[in-house]
């Protein structure tokens, strides 16, 4: 089974191809503005490396967020357009379970990070499983100082992993319980390796009912003392 | 065959449009409006008009292909629009079609918006060709260009402050007609006597640029007066008032530009151009002159993936290779620069 993976939730944005979860060509850049322009040179790259065409691909993978950057919708874009193109389903993955696998080791309870900027953070409790994760709670969009609060109610071990070098260093004050690892950010790869395990049991969808997971309403700015709703003419 | 077949898709602002194209023909356009999505807010909200273009682009891609009988691999190529727009919708679109583009084999074209609306009247009428001046009017943006030659564009003149379409979005609003506000005036205006009320008309010693800050203040100012007074007049005489003036000035920056160069072809596009009383004046204002008007049907003058297909078209039969697949979105990109 050979599988295409794409990550853009994050700053880092990767590519990789391979077979039945084992990587055979990855491409990574960390630069929050170049998404577009790096996705399909670095997907050309990979095929051209392991000698694959499009229609070589059986699933196409994706990290459907959350992630705080419009790239996350770029990543999900190309990753339809390509399944449709060629025909093949789709899995997708969050990020936070991407984070979360790579972390898992031990017994500590993981909890990794996403910068969703404007001072919010996505977040998610997992349980180490061997050879994987489980999710232990729904995802939230907390702040550093609720994150903190959560954290020290916390009975167990933690380990924080993901993008906590963007809270501040007060967030971490006092937490005896809990240590912080990697990775900082999800990776293709990792994504690879979770999509070909879903895909072996079925877990794959139609590109028609990929959406991203935004976890917060949009930016919306309305002038309250200018904006005249209907009704308004003067009579 | 007529000419290679073409998929075209915009995602620059508030419409997903897709489109499939054989040479000028349009074998199918199907368009997901968002209108509804931002009339609460009266306008165009960024983050809202991404979202909703990722879940509309792949089911109207797929019902523009089936609706045209068109297999993918039986594409010629992918055309899209790579800017002027928001960052974030046009990120949408490009990143679909570049990833279509390369996984069918086929050539991507990114295309500047605004020439896609230069080339719309193509769609329709076989006559129109250049040198014309366009006359360029929506929410986004209004232009008077000279087209030289098809790649050889001269801005003569534009908005300095609101384009037109956001002007009319403006007024209805202040007026409580809804959003978008060009076709409430427009229904409105129907039964309003347009010399009713004297408004404004901008920048008289300029001629190709427009300017609609002035008309806001100045129907903003009467109506509170009128109130005050008690004269207020029917809405529908404001309404067509208020076109008028708009509409007054667009068609005289069109013609000062069709006497300068001495063209005989006068084109026109965007959203602004579906208005049947400004569709009505030009034609009047061509007729008087002798000069062919070539404003197409308002479905080929709002944003469509057609007409951006239609300037793929045009390169791809001159023989003019695709993009590189690093290409990005041009999010500031300007006609003629
Ligand atoms: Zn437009």
């Amino acid at each position: 089974m050979n599988i295409l993976s794409i990550e853009t939730s994050t700053p880092a944005s990767s590519v990789a191809i391979g077979i039945d979860g084992s990587v055979t060509g990855m491409s990574v850049n960390v630069d929050r503005r170049g998404h577009v322009g790096f996705l399909m040179p670095a997907i050309d790259f990979c095929f051209a490396r392991a000698g694959w065409k499009p229609r070589d691909i059986d699933i196409v993978a994706v990290d459907i967020g959350p992630g705080p950057y419009t790239g996350l919708r770029s990543g999900i874009a190309t990753a339809q357009a390509f399944a449709a193109a060629v025909g093949a389903p789709m899995v997708t993955v969050s990020s936070l379970t991407v984070i979360a696998v790579r972390a898992a080791t031990g017994r500590r309870r993981i909890w990794p990070v996403v910068d969703m900027r404007r001072g919010q953070f996505a977040i998610a409790p997992f349980r180490p499983l061997p050879g994987g994760v489980a999710p232990d709670g729904s995802p939230e969009v907390v702040s550093p100082e609720y994150f903190k609060a959560l954290l020290e109610s916390e009975g167990s071990d933690s380990l924080v992993v993901g993008d906590w070098e963007a809270m501040p260093d007060a967030t971490w004050t006092g937490l005896h319980k809990v240590r912080k690892g990697r990775p900082r950010y999800p990776s293709a790869e990792t994504i690879l390796e979770i999509a070909a395990r879903k895909a072996s049991k079925g877990m794959v969808t139609d590109a028609d009912n990929i959406r991203p997971t935004y976890m917060r309403e949009p930016d919306v700015q309305i002038n309250w003392s200018t904006f005249r709703s209907e009704g308004a003419w003067p009579s | 065959m007529s000419g290679p077949l073409i998929l075209g898709i915009e995602t620059s602002c508030d419409e997903t449009g897709v489109a499939v194209l054989e040479g000028m023909k349009v074998r199918s356009s199907v368009l997901a409006s968002q209108v509804d999505l931002h009339a609460r807010f009266g306008g165009v909200v960024p983050e809202v008009a991404a979202r909703a273009h990722v879940e509309a682009i792949r089911p109207l891609v797929h019902q523009a292909l089936t609706m045209a009988g068109v297999h993918p691999d039986e594409l010629d190529a992918v055309a899209v629009t790579q800017g002027p727009g928001l960052v974030g919708a046009l990120m949408v679109g490009y990143s679909f079609a570049k990833a279509l583009a390369y996984s069918l084999g086929k050539p991507l074209y990114g295309i500047d918006h605004m020439e896609g609306h230069l080339f719309a009247p193509r769609l329709s009428f076989a006559r129109y060709e250049p040198p014309a001046v366009v006359v360029l009017a929506s929410g986004g943006h209004s232009q008077i260009v000279h087209v030289k030659g098809w790649g050889d564009y001269e801005v003569l003149g534009g908005t300095i402050d609101d384009a037109a379409g956001e002007a009319f979005d403006k007024l209805a609003r202040f007026m409580g007609l809804g959003y978008p506000g060009g076709p409430a005036i427009d229904k409105d205006a129907v039964d309003g006597d347009p010399e009713a009320i004297s408004f404004p008309r901008a920048l008289r010693d300029r001629p190709y640029d427009f300017s609609f800050s002035g008309l806001k203040t100045s129907v903003v100012t009467y109506l509170e007066k009128a109130k005050k007074d008690g004269t207020l007049p029917p809405r529908a005489d404001v309404s067509a008032s208020i076109q008028e003036a708009i509409i007054d000035v667009l068609v005289a920056k069109t013609f000062n530009a069709v006497e300068a160069t001495g063209v005989e072809v006068v084109g026109g596009g965007g959203g602004v151009l579906a208005n049947s009383r400004l569709r009505k004046r030009l034609a009047e204002e061509a007729d008087a002159r002798g000069v062919g008007l070539f404003v197409p049907e308002p479905a080929l003058c709002t944003d469509n993936g057609a007409m951006i297909a239609s300037v793929a078209s045009y390169r791809m039969e001159r023989g003019q290779p695709g993009d590189p697949l690093t290409g990005d979105v041009l999010p500031g990109l300007r006609l003629g620069s």
